[in-house]
């Protein structure tokens, strides 16, 4: 029986290790940078670095490899503040697609490294790595295009189905506004007003669009009021003046409570359009911002539209009348600051009136 | 010669390369090809009786799976922030890349490209904030890598304003 010991004895010694025949099979060259911005070459050049430095070379060379790549001038800056620090470690310079001569080229990477008291450059083909990170990140890539893609078609399409409703509601509302003389471009330059006014205040796209279709069912409770008040030519009497305030909580009751915004506003709208800033208004007499800002806007377009316009019982005023007038009401009847940037988009407000003139039904 | 470093930067699947490609190789693919890491292509131009070449750096686009190295601006003598039109959200990612850029890097010349004017009935950047970028002084370029409208007379006058401010 043989000893343990006489067994470890016979095994043969393991050959040295050919570091340089090992990393030349890894596709790469390792340099050590030198005192005179030359670098010495320590593993057997590839094929590719043979081809990147011009010159066939082999192990113990010297070269400069200065002006060999603009990517690898570059980084070598890097590299060197690197290797003067001392601290061991490494950098890498990320992939760079080397190409000669306008081809395809390949994908090399560069790494600074410092170990003991030396640096040292490795250079390597990325190869098949570099391929195989390409092929993740365009599949990624692409899945993401396709995303994108498709959001943007989800939102074509609930933007030509609100614009339906929209229009939808326009219609019904222009029809509804005709028991009181008023026409459908009213209607749809209240909101569109109120939208302009909306979007200088910065506010989001979706509260700009809700706006635009909630400032229009202002008057929807007018449905609510007796002909014989809502089309009485002539001053109403005390008791009538009472019955046809009714229409702001008339139209907040058929809007009803709601948990969709566009409804919530439309109510609000409905229920507060004729408060005054300074709580004179009806039918809660809010004063300031108590009163819902949507509502806040709406009292400042519909007087300006009613005015401008001519109705079945006053011609249309100056619009330089209207303003003047108007200016009288800011602080008593209206928002002062909502006044001010509704003056300062007078041209968009103008653009909107022009575009939309009174037409018959 | 003078030789120029311009690196082209913008969000992934933009059109950097398909630009440079169509400017350095009078060439477009309409498939898309992802770049990683950089790509180097050169051309040599004539701008008057100065022979200029430009070094042309293409940037790996920024998403969640790459972001940009500020250092690889370092020499440079510009950059061009590349947008696609018909993708609002890479002119938000342009501009947020050019804030990356100057912090990291002081101010350097820049313009930004808005690509892809072949398809102007898609676009999603709007004329307003065109206009608004225009307003802050932004130099603006519109083009098509496709059609290759608008790309030459990008990268001259790229390197025409370059030699401009160095003459002076």
């Amino acid at each position: 029986m043989t000893s343990g010991r006489s067994e470890r004895a016979d095994l043969p010694l393991p050959e040295p290790l050919d570091l340089g025949l090992v990393l030349g099979g890894l596709d790469m060259v390792v340099l050590k940078p030198e005192r005179d911005d030359t670098f010495l070459l320590m593993t057997e050049p590839t094929p590719w670095f043979k081809a990147l430095s011009g010159t066939v070379r082999s192990v113990g060379a010297r070269l400069s490899l200065h002006g060999l790549s603009d990517y690898l001038d570059h980084f070598l800056f890097d590299a060197a503040e690197f290797w003067l620090k001392g601290v061991p470690g490494r950098i890498r310079s990320g992939p760079w697609l080397e190409a000669p001569d306008g081809g395809e080229g390949r994908a090399l990477e560069a790494q600074a490294l410092f170990h003991g008291d030396d640096g040292y450059l490795i250079l390597e083909h990325l190869g098949e790595v570099y391929k195989a990170q390409v092929r993740v990140l365009q599949s990624a890539r692409e899945h993401l295009l396709n995303e994108e893609a498709l959001e943007r078609e989800v939102l074509r399409r609930t933007q030509s189905i609100r614009l339906r409703e929209e229009e939808i509601a326009m219609r019904l509302l222009a029809a509804a506004a005709t028991r009181d003389g008023e026409t459908g471009s009213h209607v749809r330059r209240i909101g569109l007003y109120a939208a302009a006014i909306g979007e200088a205040l910065g506010w989001e796209a979706s509260r700009i669009a809700d706006l635009r279709l909630a400032a229009p069912m202002h008057d929807v409770g007018k449905i609510g009021i007796p002909d014989a008040i809502l089309r009485k030519p002539g001053a109403l009497s005390a008791q009538e003046f009472r019955i046809m305030q009714d229409h702001t909580v008339i139209g907040a009751r058929m809007l009803g409570t709601s948990d969709i915004p566009l409804l919530c506003m439309a109510r609000e709208i409905a229920l507060g359009h004729h408060e005054k800033w300074d709580g004179r208004g009806y039918p809660q007499r809010l004063v300031g911002e108590k009163i819902p800002i949507a509502a806040r806007i709406v009292t400042i377009v519909d007087v300006y539209d009613a005015m401008v316009h001519r109705r079945v019982y006053k011609a249309p005023i100056p619009e330089a009348e209207v303003l003047a007038t108007m200016e009288q009401g800011v602080g008593r009847d209206f928002d002062p600051a909502l006044f001010e940037v509704f003056v300062g988009i007078l041209p968009i407000i103008r653009a909107i009136r022009d575009g939309n003139l009174d037409e018959p039904l | 010669m003078i030789q120029l470093k311009l690196c082209m930067v913008g969000a992934f699947a933009v059109g950097k390369s398909s630009l440079v490609q169509r400017y350095v190789q009078s060439m477009f693919s309409e498939k898309y090809h992802t770049t990683v890491g950089v790509k180097i292509d050169k051309k040599d131009i004539a701008l008057g009786a100065t022979s200029v070449r430009l070094v042309i750096w293409d940037l790996a686009g920024e998403d969640h799976f790459s972001a940009l190295r500020p250092t690889f601006m370092r020499g440079a003598a510009g950059y061009l922030l590349v947008v696609d039109g018909t993708r609002g959200h890479t002119l938000d990612a342009a501009l947020d890349l050019n804030r990356q850029i100057e912090a990291s890097q002081g101010p350097l010349p820049f313009a930004l490209v808005l690509n892809k004017e072949d398809l102007l009935d898609q676009w999603e950047v709007t004329a307003s904030r065109i206009e608004a970028l225009e307003r802050r002084g932004m130099k603006l370029f519109r083009c098509s890598a496709k059609n290759g409208a608008g790309v030459q007379a990008m990268f001259e006058y790229f390197a025409s304003a370059n030699l401009e401010a160095r003459a002076s």
